[in-house]
């Protein structure tokens, strides 16, 4: 069992790897009385082209399958598991996104029992025709959920417009046409190519004991078999550097216009410290220009051209990255002419100054102190991280190392206006 | 959990010291009663006493200084419970002990001073610019519930069930009660804010309690309130057939709302059997609902009922095929008729309870859990506890199931969909 001690934040993490690859991590929280822990893949919606294990030749799958097998594998010959963790007074839960898909619990009692409920019914899989077609009309009702959901849509359609080929343009459900064509073979395929621990993690975190929870995680999988860890052969996701649709726009029934301006990253091909560098760097950046504090946001909010519904975002992993800026708006020729003139300032010479990155990096250092008290972030946070062979704990150094040319370079990344978007949504139908 | 300190009549402070967080949390609660003219006014007040103040006159100043504390976090929000109306000015710091500096909490303590006693005011009045402006934020916020079909689905079923009662009552209050505000009319209801509601301040954090008080004490200049709270008893309808009401909106899926009555509301002494009744129709992932109209008929991907205790109002809420209305109500009243029945086991009560237990241990683990619970359960227990609730629970039987299921009534079919009403 490995030690690791973050001194400035009082926290202390426990690691081991086990035989069969999986990697267990512990972190106890004084004072709390929950234990949360996930038990997640690497494994998202943009995986839908893979060698499966065993075989030689690339295949493709229906879209929205990691999602669709993460509802499959609550259900079990003998019933359901939520009333297994229901029980033992656990509540469980599970999401997938498009690189992971993750199954968790929370618990203030017995949490061996739950969490051998948690690592069972995730290592054992049961799918049948007659179960798989069943599903076909609960994510039917999901999808039409998401369909009548205009920030969904919003930010979806965003991400369609900047991407052309790589599968992140493709909904993380799928379609009600292509979940339609999942079948149990196809779920096992993708069960026994992804599912392998040493794909996988697990992590607790709250009220556990470290070296109590890593004994029995060890005994557990120590009494399973599993075949031998292969890395996983995956689909390169190529993607040219230019947005694919400068500009969309669809009607809903809604009140107030939409408005998305999406601005795609031209360098996705890092990990590690240096893709935590640049996503820092880029949210510092993003801060500056379009934070509370920034003279855009003062402009926008006198004027009206934004509300309260105004955010913005950045995203980076491995082969993708984009910001996203958003508000309801009815003067969106202006707010759209304010953001590309304010990005126009920073991409050339930007006059950065280092009061305002000060306060910047002062507030980041907040927020992710602040965020250390959720134990739910922290688990969910760190696996996002690891998976791209960054610490969630490595922030708070490299924050304090980033100087202004940081910025501006890593802003460079996504200033280009020929990797820039709009998407709207108008108001038809009733509302209007 | 708390220690409670009352510094003048009507003001309470309720601290906690803990180790358990890296910032420290303060809050601060206005309550008054629920009324649609001053729900607005208070509505526009919270934006404004969060854009600005004597000290920073500008929301930019405001916030870079905020920022500038590392990343100081304070908003005000408004809120109800019941019929009481509640403004909150809330902070969150990180506590020193995590930086590179000091004194950090002080200045934000020094802060909350300013914003509550120190306004953006121009002879003595907010300035009208920044009245005007909220006014409309308001507004727009009130108009966008339209664009949440959820959300909207619910209002609506509030509205038809209780109309003009505090059920159905914005905390935003409603547009045209925004419109008439005027910086006159935003400036005394502050002053009557400050100088008649009942206030409660909260905070956590690892805090020296008693150099607390005595820093709180000082910074609140609010002088003694009588505050007496008489609730009136409202009409509840006369179920003698069930309404049912379809709306129609350019949308796919079909949110459906199911409203029943319960004499049984949060003050009763049956409370406590109502909340395990509900978790086992429809509170939890193992609960009826969920097993039977989600996982056995495939209907929904969401479908669960919830219990709003102050108003004596339950209702089921799911997302399904508008055509299928009519075979997933007769469900939905077949999961309650088979609570009313008995038809319970005693796996599910077990599982119930669990966790109901799970949920209200796991609020504490957050600073705004803890004051948020505290805040609503002090009203029936000043020395609440979670083991306290948890016990009640425990003791509720089959019995008390059946009989607070027999005390369920349902008033209203509610349906918002693309479907053109036929009926």
């Amino acid at each position: 069992m490995e030690k690791i001690t973050f001194e400035n934040l009082q926290e202390t993490l426990y690691h081991e790897k086990l035989e069969n690859g999986l990697d267990v991590y512990v972190l106890p929280k004084r004072g709390f009385s929950k234990t949360y822990v996930t038990f997640t893949t690497k494994y998202g919606s943009i995986d839908s082209v893979f060698v499966p294990r065993g075989k030689k030749d690339m295949i493709q799958v229906p879209d929205g399958i990691a999602h669709f097998l993460e509802h499959k594998m609550f259900e079990k010959e003998e019933g359901d598991v939520f009333q297994k963790f229901g029980e033992n007074g656990a509540s469980a839960n599970a999401f997938t996104s498009y690189t992971r898909t993750s199954y968790l619990f929370s618990t203030t009692e017995k949490l061996y029992e739950n969490s051998k409920v948690l690592l069972d019914f995730v290592q054992q899989p049961y799918f049948t025709e007659e179960t798989v077609e069943k599903e076909k009309g609960i994510i039917g009702q999901e999808i039409t959920m998401y369909e009548d959901n205009p920030d969904w849509r919003l930010y979806m359609g965003t991400i369609q417009n900047l991407y052309q080929e790589h599968p992140i343009h493709i909904d993380i459900l799928g379609t009600e046409e292509s979940i339609d064509k999942i079948t149990a073979d196809h779920l096992y395929e993708c069960y026994e190519t992804f599912y392998h621990p040493s794909n996988m993690v697990f992590f607790a975190i709250g009220a556990v004991d470290p070296e109590e929870m890593i004994d029995f995680v060890k005994k557990d999988q120590s009494a399973k078999t599993f075949s031998e860890p292969e890395e996983v052969v995956r689909d390169k996701h190529e993607e040219p550097a230019a947005a694919g649709v400068t500009t969309n726009r669809i009607n809903m029934d809604v009140t107030k216009p939409k408005f998305s301006f999406g601005m795609k990253c031209n360098r996705t091909d890092v990990n590690g410290e240096e893709l935590l560098r640049q996503e820092l760097a880029v949210g510092l950046a993003m801060d500056i220009l379009f934070g509370r504090s920034s003279d855009f946001y003062s402009k926008a909010y006198a004027e009206g051209w934004i509300d309260e519904s105004y955010g913005y975002e950045f995203n980076l992993e491995k082969s993708f990255g984009f910001a996203v800026i958003n508000s309801d708006t009815e003067h969106a020729d202006k707010l759209e002419q304010l953001i590309r003139t304010t990005i126009e300032s920073a991409a050339g010479d930007w006059a950065l100054r280092e009061e305002d990155l000060e306060r910047a990096r002062k507030k980041r250092i907040g927020q992710y102190m602040r965020a250390l008290n959720s134990i739910e972030y922290i688990a969910n946070q760190f696996t996002h991280y690891l998976f791209n062979e960054m610490n969630l704990f490595d922030i708070l150094p490299v924050l304090e190392q980033l100087d202004g040319n940081d910025l501006k370079e890593a802003f460079g990344t996504i200033a280009d206006p020929k990797g820039h978007t709009v998407y709207q949504i108008t108001p038809a139908g009733q509302a209007n | 959990m708390f220690r409670k300190t009352v510094l003048q009549e009507g003001v309470t402070l309720y601290v906690r010291n803990t180790k358990q967080f890296k910032t420290i949390n303060l809050s601060i609660k206005f309550k008054s009663k629920l009324d649609v003219e001053q729900n607005a006014n208070r509505a526009v007040l919270a934006n404004v006493m969060q854009d600005s103040n004597a000290v920073y006159r500008s929301q930019s100043e405001f916030q870079k200084a905020l920022d500038a504390l590392y990343g100081t976090v304070y908003y005000t929000d408004v809120a109800k419970r019941g019929d009481v109306h509640i403004l909150s000015l809330n902070t969150e710091c990180v506590n020193d002990e995590y930086l590179k500096e000091q004194g950090v909490f002080e200045e934000v303590l020094n802060l909350m001073r300013v914003v509550m006693f120190e306004p953006n005011f121009e002879n003595d009045t907010f300035v009208d610019e920044v009245v005007q402006r909220e006014k409309r934020v308001v507004r727009e916020r009130i108009r966008s519930v339209y664009d949440d079909k959820t959300r909207y689905a619910q209002k609506r079923m509030l509205e038809l069930m209780r109309p003009d009662q505090p059920a159905s009552i914005s905390a935003y209050g409603n547009e045209s009660a925004v419109e008439q505000i005027t910086a006159d009319s935003l400036t005394a209801a502050y002053n009557q804010m400050l100088e008649t509601d009942e206030v409660d301040i909260y905070v956590v954090g690892d805090i020296n309690e008693d150099e607390l008080i005595t820093t709180i004490s000082s910074l609140v200049d609010l002088k003694g309130r009588k505050i007496e709270r008489t609730s009136e008893e409202l009409a509840v309808p006369d179920v003698k057939e069930v309404r049912h009401i379809l709306e129609k909106q350019d949308m796919k899926q079909g949110k459906l709302q199911v409203g029943y009555q319960t004499p049984i509301t949060f003050l009763h002494p049956d409370f406590t059997k109502m909340q395990v009744a509900n978790g086992v129709l429809g509170g939890f992932a193992h609960s009826k609902l969920f097993m039977n109209v989600r996982e056995k008929e495939s209907m929904a991907y969401y479908v669960n009922s919830a219990y709003a205790s102050h108003y004596g109002i339950i209702y089921v809420l799911a997302g399904i095929d508008a055509e299928q209305e009519e075979k997933a109500v007769k469900l939905i009243e077949e999961q309650l008729e088979a609570l009313r029945n008995g038809d319970v086991s005693e796996l599910e009560m077990n599982q119930t309870v669990a966790l109901l237990s799970n949920s209200i241990r796991s609020s504490f683990d957050s600073a705004k859990g803890q004051i948020e619970v505290y805040d609503q359960y002090k009203q029936l227990d000043e020395e609440f506890t979670a083991d306290n609730l948890i016990s009640k629970w425990e003791a509720v039987t089959k019995e008390d199931i059946i009989e607070m299921a027999s005390n369920i009534t349902m008033e209203l079919v509610y349906l918002l969909s693309g479907r053109e009403a036929t009926e």
